[in-house]
């Protein structure tokens, strides 16, 4: 067992900072609150993700094939730690380094990776992720969206709701369902947005601006080669990538920073020396810690070429609990500034922690899949 | 990073293994402590507490097996004799004292010497019998206590009382592990058997969740302990994060329990009543946690 970082790692995480440091403007924080989905933090993005791809910190953890330079998946998360950390330069970018790229990498037909592959690896693609739906939020298998085949192509119709960064987004990850009721009737779509029958809207919401949308689909018409793998084949594919999309953010590099920051006020004020301030600090870096090393046995299988086990949804848990403990500490001693305007990104930190148990899956879920699938708990007979 | 045992480590751990299912296999009796002097005898024999000054094995090595042996329902002393005393050349069974020499303290009664980590130093006595005795206590440990801790003779050890103070929170820290581990199992198993409403409670939602937040708790515990016997990680941090999950997790697993659980018979009480006084050692989670502040935010 080796819990310390090579040279080479150490040596990366340095030249993601230097990289931070050079190419984010003096007003990147107030930038930032704008969130990941921003019209300003998308523009962004597709300035500086190009500028990490040529410095080879965008997808070194992908084949050389794809752009990548073949980096154990160790690459990609201390690229991740340090860039969510820092308020997400690449906005909604991270999506296609974290499963996205991967999920087509390995299940998607030649000419899909030829298509959407290099625009990712160039920094260049804004995706977002038809999942949800008004009625198939965590019961994702009761979506209703259908594809109907006819001749060389799918006509789609349907709606998806809560859907991060559709707004300026140029492609779906989308399911739809081609077949009857339950898991084995849907199938995942490659869709491009300018796509004639997609609208989309945007909903006002609490985590920062251009996260939640409204998608409509009307008679929108996909060649049959959007296809993502075969009909009736989607739900491994999408348990794959949820299992990269659940640990896929870095959250707890997130509460560390922002954890690290209210210390230092406290300091300058001189109220860290108080007996409770220092415990609750101590307890919110335990959590955090403990959700580092979880998430890190999950890299380290994947590492490992391991399939993906219910570690990953211990790993979640642990995170959001970390989330919250930091918000809690923020809530208790600092509630002005941690909630004010004048540290940005402790004000995201406050604002996003509410959709920790959220985004990505819901936190019962994951409970549920600890239960079932890392305790072997007997399931729960379905209503 | 690497979460793999190494090839001596692995092998050590599956001896450890071997001796646990041994030991497993026997029923425990309804006693609140119940000490094997066989286990005793194996782990001695084995040479098992030499892990941890031995090339290739080490700490962590140490600490995994401190988490894997307190999965058994028989009590042995482990935590010092795996870490603390092969560092400090001290003979087994050592007992470890808190900040007064005269509280009672795990093992004393049976203990060869007694050590006393104090801020100034590091002291250790011989013990002859009748130099200790037995105390009455609720926990799931042999008490005892010093019969005239003055009267005996302290020799000063050539050590960094901080980096033994350390070294017993990584085992401290390994042993709540291994026994929140072995007791949640415990429940798992009950839950998945025992059958109400038509179906086993296991089954039932509030019960899944609740069993779910312990196996993280218990994970996160596990996993920052091992990474505190590596030094990657402070070792009040790791300590800090056992002691805060001690209460909720046994009052969980008790009332998942139920009265089962409140019997002697039954072996949660061995875990759970183990891990609540390793819960209040070294002044208790908020202490480490507080320490843990310093040492990350220095001033």
């Amino acid at each position: 067992m080796d819990f310390s970082w090579t040279e080479e790692q150490t040596a990366l995480r340095e030249r993601v900072r230097d990289l931070l440091a050079r190419e984010l403007p003096p007003d990147w924080a107030r930038l930032s609150r704008h969130g990941p989905g921003s019209p300003e933090q998308t523009a962004f993005s597709l300035n500086f993700c190009p500028k990490l791809a040529e410095a080879g910190l965008l997808v070194p953890h992908w084949p050389v094939e794809h752009g990548g330079r073949g980096a154990p998946p160790w690459h990609h998360f201390i690229i991740g730690e340090e860039l969510w950390a820092a308020g997400e330069p690449r906005g909604a970018q991270y999506m296609n380094v974290n499963f996205i790229g991967q999920t087509i990498m390995r299940f998607g037909s030649v000419p899909q990776q030829r298509r959407y592959l290099p625009p990712m690896a160039a920094g260049q693609a804004i995706w977002c992720q038809g999942f949800s739906e008004p009625s198939a939020g965590s019961d994702l298998a009761a979506l209703r969206t259908r594809a109907e085949r006819r001749g060389q192509d799918y006509v789609i119709n349907g709606s998806k709701i809560w859907t991060s960064y559709a707004g300026l987004a140029q492609t779906c990850f989308l399911l739809a369902r081609t077949g009857g009721a339950g898991r084995q009737g849907i199938c995942i779509f490659l869709v491009p947005m300018d796509t004639p029958g997609i609208t989309v809207r945007g909903i006002p919401s609490l985590i920062g601006e251009g996260d939640i949308h409204e998608v409509f689909f009307d008679d929108v018409v996909v060649p049959a080669d959007a296809l993502l793998g075969e009909e009736g084949q989607a739900w491994p594919i999408i348990g794959w990538a949820l299992s990269h999309e659940r640990v896929g953010i870095a959250r707890y590099a997130f509460s560390r920073r922002v954890l690290d920051g209210m210390v230092r006020q406290l300091q300058s004020q001189g109220r860290f020396d108080d007996p409770l301030i220092r415990a609750r600090a101590g307890q919110a870096l335990a959590a955090i810690e403990a959700a580092r090393l979880l998430v890190y046995r999950v890299i380290h299988q994947r590492a490992r070429g391991l399939p993906p086990t219910a570690d990953a949804n211990v790993a979640r848990t642990a995170v959001i609990a970390a989330d919250h403990q930091v918000s809690d500490f923020g809530m208790q001693f600092l509630p002005d500034s941690y909630c004010g305007d004048a540290f940005p990104l402790h004000l995201s930190h406050h604002e996003r922690a509410i959709a920790a148990g959220i985004a990505a899956g819901a936190a019962e879920v994951q409970l549920n899949l600890v239960a079932q699938d890392f305790l072997k708990l007997p399931r729960e007979a379905r209503a | 990073m690497n979460f793999e045992l190494n090839d001596d480590q692995r092998a050590l751990l599956d001896a450890v293994e071997q001796v646990v299912q041994h030991h497993l296999a026997r029923t425990p009796a309804p006693a609140r402590v119940e000490c094997l002097p066989e286990l005793d005898r194996d782990l001695e024999q084995g040479g098992y507490f030499e892990a941890m000054t031995t090339e290739g094995l080490g700490p962590v090595a140490a600490a995994a097996m401190v988490i894997a042996l307190a999965r058994l329902p028989f009590c042995t002393e482990l935590g010092a004799s795996a870490l603390l005393a092969p560092r400090l050349g001290l003979p087994r069974v050592c007992a470890v004292l808190g900040e007064d020499r005269h509280a009672p303290a795990r093992f004393l009664a049976q203990a060869a010497c007694a050590v006393a980590i104090e801020a100034d130093g590091v002291f250790a006595a011989a013990l002859a019998p009748g130099e200790a005795r037995e105390v009455e206590s609720l926990w799931a440990y042999p008490m005892g206590e010093l019969v005239a801790p003055e009267a005996l003779s302290w020799r000063r050890l050539d050590t960094d009382p901080k980096a033994c103070l350390d070294l017993r929170r990584v085992a401290l820290a390994a042993e709540i592990a291994g026994c929140l581990s072995a007791a949640l199992a415990s429940v798992v198993q009950h839950v998945s058997d025992r059958r109400q409403f038509g179906r086993p409670l296991g089954s039932l939602q509030a019960v899944q969740h609740r069993l779910a937040h312990s196996a993280v708790a218990v994970e996160g515990v596990r996993w920052l302990a091992l990474a505190a016997a590596a030094g990657s990680v402070p070792a009040a941090l790791a300590l800090g994060q056992a002691q805060q999950a001690v209460r909720p997790v046994a009052y969980d697993l008790h009332q998942f329990m139920g009265a089962m659980g409140l019997t002697l018979e039954h072996p949660l009480h061995r875990w759970t009543y183990r891990a609540r006084r390793l819960q209040s050692e070294l002044g208790a989670a908020d202490r480490q946690f507080q320490l843990a502040a310093g040492q990350a935010w220095p001033a």
